[in-house]
């Protein structure tokens, strides 16, 4: 039992955390920001979930797709507010602070207007709990569907090839005449969905709680890093392990200790292969 | 005497200055109104508490007001609201302090904030009583005029503890908190007590109050042979995720410990309301139902005047009441008897108050202890027993 715990826990945790980590890779492939309000985005898919179909009683799937919405109107938001203005000085990493002031924001709005404290979840699919409860199987059916869905968007698609030569280089990408600043909007829209999916697929794992905002924002970092910037293959793998790792952690060293064992991990992984798991080595002239 | 202009003159002179020095005065009673400090916190995060307590405040200063107040002076409440916040509860304390020279001050009712506004209270000679648990927001060297007219910590612990070794007569107990300041310090100062008891803590850890998987932690207590959980935590996600886990894994230990395991916040987050058996959280005896359903005869009656004041106590906890209608009481009592100033209040609290039977609790004071709260009035309720705002005692409470 103890093992299946660890196992199932751990990769439900790890979907989301992935989810996070796709939510920062996404924002960042479009605009090479790295946007510190991916955290709070998830936490919000909780939050909304939890006011339209727990408080208001709409149906779910109607709960459901509003959630996307307003995740997509959050990104759009996060872009024309925190990112596009600092565009122009990047190497003055300005976005950092911006980015953070808007996850400050989102959290006192959420705890002046929706609660400090945990709120329940409701329960999405009308099923009793089986083998696996639904808390577990959603959070990881998010996180496939998703990884499922960007691959075909960027690999059958013209709008996802967009997005591929906006990251690659955005300048030869302009010169080509794509819309550089409309691709980078959508692609902020695209993550609110991915982020506030998190937060709603994992509702009935983690509350819709405003708690989760700063965990979220700082557990879903470290599979981007892990994984390496950019990949969201690789970002898929690093929340599934770090999941794994940290059930396991908690068991054997307990909850205080188990941060510390994660984050002595993440160190030691990036001192091995700074460019993360799956990200390549780049040649630097000198 | 022949009595010339110029002695008349000098005469009037010292007759109108004798009335402006005061030397002479008519017997005209003062009638200006006595004020009392009051730092809740009405909103933020703690504010639940805050207006809990305060509709017992309001109560008790209308009735005391209603009649006659202080020898003819009537009570008047300055309040401040210290929003949850320690900077703001500060802030307030100086200003009531200097500015309104308040003659006493009732709060703040937030331990947070009254370990940031204590010091300040104490510096300005002002008699203060609050309601706070943490142990070290008493200290009669360093702040001689600081009253609590609540449990400790030590007490809850205590109470906890007692009930779990002595009246459940559990033998191997686990101890788990979140990793906030108050959950680890909590275990730390509950696991010696129990370990006193003779108690065998076979788990004790802390754990991140938003980890959403506890099943490790508490196959670890089991395979322990724990048969009683001691959670310590005010997060009420927290605790939900024990209470669920424990029943996901069909294992029926009783669950004892903080208040907050009974508040509805953490009932909200059972996975289904049965969940809510054999779980026991603190609560005090005087605001408690017996087996049959009762409130003491007190409480009862107390129970009667909110009703007839329409104060509403079906959204909020009885305690919280209790507590807020008693600590102004006690400040006026004080007063009344003992004096209006600062000397004479704490006087009267540290030599007369030795058994003052407030509607919360049996307070007594004196010269070296002002923790007046007695330890046979904190005990456990069952949490699913909640109704109008009160719980019934736990099995095995006479």
């Amino acid at each position: 039992m103890l093992v299946q715990s660890i196992i199932t826990n751990g990769l439900a945790v790890g979907a989301v955390y992935a989810l996070i980590g796709i939510t920062y890779n996404v924002m960042f492939s479009a605009s090479r920001v790295f946007s510190f309000t991916a955290g709070s985005v998830g936490m919000l898919g909780g939050v909304f979930g939890a006011i339209l179909i727990g408080q208001m009683g709409m149906p779910v799937i109607v709960g459901f797709l509003l959630t996307l919405l307003l995740g997509a109107i959050l990104g759009i938001v996060i872009e024309f507010v925190t990112v596009r203005p600092v565009l122009k000085s990047l190497d003055q990493h300005l976005y950092v602070l911006s980015t953070l002031a808007a996850a400050l924001m989102i959290q006192q709005l959420t705890a002046i207007y929706f609660s400090t404290d945990a709120v329940p979840f409701p329960r999405v699919v009308p099923i009793e709990s089986g083998f696996l409860d639904q808390k577990i199987w959603l959070p990881i059916l998010a996180c496939v569907g998703t990884i499922v869905g960007l691959e075909y968007l960027f690999r059958h698609t013209l709008v996802g090839r967009a997005f591929l030569a906006i990251s690659e280089d955005n300048y030869a990408a302009r010169a080509l005449g794509l819309p550089e600043q409309r691709l980078r909007m959508t692609s902020f829209a695209l993550a609110g969905m991915i982020g506030v999916l998190a937060g709603f697929s994992s509702g009935q794992l983690m509350f819709a709680s405003l708690a989760n905002g700063p965990l979220l924002n700082f557990y879903g970092f470290v599979p981007v890093a892990l994984g390496g910037m950019g990949s969201n293959r690789g970002a898929v793998i690093g929340g599934l392990l770090l999941g794994l790792f940290q059930q396991t952690a908690n068991y054997f060293f307990g909850g205080v200790f188990s941060s510390v064992a994660v984050f002595v991990v993440f160190i030691i992984a990036l001192l091995v292969r700074p460019e993360g798991l799956a990200g390549a080595a780049t040649a630097r002239r000198v | 005497m022949r009595i010339t202009r110029r002695k008349a003159l000098t005469g009037s002179a010292a007759a109108a200055a004798t009335i402006a020095t005061g030397i002479y005065k008519p017997a005209i009673a003062n009638t200006d109104p006595i004020q009392i400090g009051y730092l809740p916190a009405f909103t933020g995060p703690s504010s639940s508490t805050g207006i809990g307590i305060g509709r017992g405040t309001q109560l008790a200063v209308d009735e005391i007001n209603a009649a006659g107040g202080i020898k003819g002076r009537k009570i008047e409440l300055v309040m401040r609201d210290t929003q949850s916040e320690p900077t703001k509860a500060v802030n307030a304390a100086v200003e009531l302090t200097r500015r309104h020279k308040v003659s006493a001050i009732w709060g703040p009712l937030n331990s947070g904030e009254t370990a940031a506004a204590i010091g300040n209270i104490a510096r300005e000679n002002v008699p203060m009583v609050h309601p706070c648990w943490v142990d070290v927001l008493i200290d009669v060297k360093k702040y001689p005029m600081a009253f609590r007219n609540a449990p400790s910590n030590q007490q809850i612990g205590g109470a906890a503890n007692h009930y779990v070794v002595n009246v459940l007569k559990a033998k191997k107990v686990a101890v788990i908190s979140d990793t906030t300041g108050y959950g680890t310090a909590s275990v730390d100062a509950y696991v010696p007590m129990l370990k006193k008891l003779n108690a065998d803590v076979v788990y004790s850890g802390s754990v991140d109050a938003n980890n959403p998987d506890l099943k490790p932690e508490l196959l670890r207590m089991q395979s322990g042979g724990a048969e009683a959980i001691m959670p310590w935590s005010v997060n009420a996600g927290f605790l939900a995720r024990i209470i669920n886990t424990r029943a996901e894994l069909n294992w029926d230990v009783p669950i004892v410990g903080q208040t907050t395991l009974g508040s509805g916040q953490t009932k909200s987050l059972l996975a289904k309301p049965e969940y809510w058996e054999k779980v026991y959280p603190n609560n005090f005896r005087n605001v408690c139902y017996d087996a049959n359903g009762k409130l003491p005869p007190q409480t009862a009656e107390f129970v009667e005047r909110l009703k007839k004041a329409k104060v509403d106590y079906s959204d909020t906890l009885m305690w919280w009441i209790a507590c807020g209608y008693d600590g102004p009481r006690l400040i006026v009592e004080a007063m009344r008897e003992g004096g209006t100033s600062a000397a004479d209040m704490t006087a009267y609290l540290n030599t007369k108050v030795t058994a003052w039977k407030g509607i919360y609790g049996t307070i007594a004071f004196s010269a070296e202890n002002h923790n007046g709260f007695l330890d046979e009035g904190v005990i456990m309720a069952q949490a699913n027993s909640l109704k109008d705002g009160a719980f019934k005692l736990a099995p095995g409470y006479a």
